[in-house]
């Protein structure tokens, strides 16, 4: 019955080779600021250390608990980011998406799916190809914070845009 | 296979290797006495107002001393009998009272309350054990079950489970499902697919991505389980063999495609799909193919749970503010909501009679183990202490396994379907637990 997958499952196993590649390089958590070479590559020639510097510029979004609208803060953030990767219209965008722990674990795979599409649908709305984006939830299995209260809570709702070449 | 190089090709179910040997205990398999009269000893779970039966568990006695003890023997049928809910285990007197032929004094052990008693013996012959388990009804003194099964020393929890499975079907023409496992994923941080024994023993890996996996689901044949997987950095759905040696994708489509469920026959399977990141209900073949979409909408839609006979499908949606149960016709139609009482419910898992559907709610701000009728009636919770969710049938609808974090960290435990008894089973932190069908 599972014949058939094994060619589908050969491809993935060369596409993980592949992308096991083009995925190790380091995350560098966000800082709010851009870097003072932004934009002086030009698209599609930018280096690995400007990747980092767009990467560590574009801001995470947050979310209140058991919510994906988007607040006016998050808004900001979101209308920020978009200037940022109209700047490199070269680079592919994740939109990863997160929540707390207090939900139940599948139900939190599909608020987070449903938060990184809020954050994929205005980024579009600002003029970023949707060609260029992806969204992947994590639900609650990848914490930034591992504590157990309002302020780890707050942190980990959130969507986070990992950009890569 | 070289291009898998971590995958441990773990001998999952020895059982599977030793068909040929399972096939032998089933002749070996001497039913001593089969006696159908009436005024038979039968426990009645229709009736609403049952009591636990009272049965005496001794000691099982060898003529031979080794490594092999009887009370860990009886211990095995105690934790059985006790963790289904249906009976209240006594200790039998040890000794145990005989009579001049050497049989128990049931006449004696009537003053205990005790309405039945299961005693045994065993023998020892190198590698190979052979016991001899006997359920006598206390009242009318006599037996009525008595069983010989031979196997292999290493393997004697499953046959005593194989005996307690014949003993439930004596007294209720339902077998057990001690003999059944339990598949989970381990709290670490790669999480990998686990399962076990139902009462925790034998804990064998299925799975060693190094990433994130979730959900197990089994396959009815139980010859494998679907799961959520990010082996490609994206949650796909694949499938493990229960030998842990091959992984195989279901579906990979952009976005979710997570929370697969088996249908009963095992042709199809529904899970949720994005559609413009909206989680969606949909039914796929086992090869990954649609067939058909089955909510629609802007509530994010997740955790599909068929009923047994196939024909509906419980999930979850939060198309009216907060994720609550739903309930829709398998071919399609309009869904119809049966959770009101509490602001927040998830996991729905149907019993495998189709009366009860279980599920994850949000009571007084910690998550409980619930069950519900299918038309929404007769809420009733069945968990209180810490939190506890992910709720899953035994394949006899006698237990329920869930997670809790009730002693500090999560466990899978299992508690009979009333809660009455409830108890840790892993020996390692874990969530998401999926009981087997019935293993053959």
């Amino acid at each position: 019955m599972y014949n058939r997958h094994l060619i589908i499952y050969f491809t993935a196993l060369i596409f993980i080779i592949i992308l096991a590649g083009g995925c190790a390089r380091k995350i560098v958590k966000p800082d709010g600021m851009i870097s003072p070479g932004l934009g002086m590559g030009g698209p599609g020639s930018i280096a690995e250390g400007e990747l980092q510097g767009v990467q560590s510029s574009l801001k995470t979004v947050y979310f209140d608990f058991d919510n994906y609208s988007l607040s006016p803060e998050a808004q900001t953030s979101i209308d920020y980011n978009a200037e940022v990767l109209k700047r490199y219209p070269n680079l592919i965008v994740v939109v990863e998406g997160h929540c707390d722990e207090r939900g139940t674990a599948e139900y939190n795979l599909a608020l987070g799916e449903r938060r990184a599409g809020s954050v994929a649908e205005r980024l579009a709305a600002l003029g970023i190809p949707s060609s260029r984006m992806n969204t992947v939830s994590f639900g609650s299995e990848l914490p930034v914070d591992p504590n157990h209260n309002e302020e780890a809570w707050a942190k980990n709702r959130r969507s986070y845009l990992r950009v890569s070449k | 296979m070289s291009a898998y190089p971590h995958y441990s090709h773990v001998v999952e179910w020895k059982w599977f290797i030793k068909a040929g040997g399972f096939l032998l205990w089933a002749i070996l398999a001497i039913c001593l006495i089969c006696d159908s009269s009436s005024a038979k000893l039968l426990i009645d779970v229709d009736n609403p107002n049952l009591g636990k039966m009272p049965i005496m568990v001794g000691h099982f006695t060898s003529n031979q001393p080794g490594s092999l003890s009887g009370s860990d023997l009886a211990s095995i049928i105690r934790t059985d009998l006790t963790l289904c809910g249906l009976f209240d285990v006594i200790e039998a007197p040890q000794p145990l009272p005989l009579t001049k032929n050497g049989d128990p004094d049931l006449n004696s052990l009537s003053s205990s309350g005790a309405q039945a008693l299961v005693v045994g013996s065993f023998h020892v012959n190198g590698s190979e054990l052979s016991v001899e388990c006997r359920l006598y009804d206390i009242s009318l003194q006599r037996l009525d079950l008595g069983k010989r099964f031979t196997g292999s020393l290493s393997d004697h929890r499953y046959i005593m489970h194989m005996f307690d499975d014949r003993i439930l079907e004596k007294l209720t023409n339902l077998p057990g499902s001690f003999t059944t496992r339990i598949a989970f994923v381990d709290d670490a941080k790669t999480r990998e697919i686990f399962s076990m024994d139902y009462d925790g023993y034998n804990v064998r890996q299925l799975t060693a991505t190094g990433t994130i996996n979730l959900f197990p689901d089994w396959a009815p044949d139980g010859k494998g389980l679907i799961f959520t997987s990010y082996i490609n950095r994206n949650p796909d759905l694949w499938y493990v063999s229960v030998d842990g040696q091959r992984v195989i994708p279901v579906s990979n489509r952009k976005g979710l495609n997570a929370a697969g469920r088996f249908s009963p026959d095992g042709a199809s399977i529904a899970l949720a799909l994005s559609v413009k990141a909206i989680p969606k209900i949909f039914i796929i073949s086992t090869d990954g193919n649609i067939i058909k979409q089955l909510t629609n909408g802007l509530g994010n839609d997740i955790s599909p749970a068929w009923s047994p006979d196939g024909t509906y499908l419980a999930y979850v949606s939060d198309q009216a503010g907060s994720p609550q149960i739903y309930t829709v016709p398998a071919t399609g139609g309009a869904p119809r909501r049966i959770t009101l009482s509490t602001s927040y419910n998830t996991d729905p898992r149907w019993s495998p009679r189709g009366d009860l559907i279980a599920f994850t709610a949000k009571v007084d701000g910690r998550f409980q183990v619930c069950v519900i009728k299918p038309d929404g009636s007769e809420f009733k919770i069945l968990t209180s202490k810490g939190s506890n969710q992910n709720p899953s049938w035994s394949p006899d609808g006698r237990m329920i396994t869930f997670c809790s974090n009730r002693d500090g960290t999560k466990r899978i435990f299992v508690m009979d379907a009333k809660g009455t008894v409830q108890a840790p089973v892993s020996p390692i932190p874990g969530r998401s637990p999926a009981w087997s069908p019935r293993l053959k």
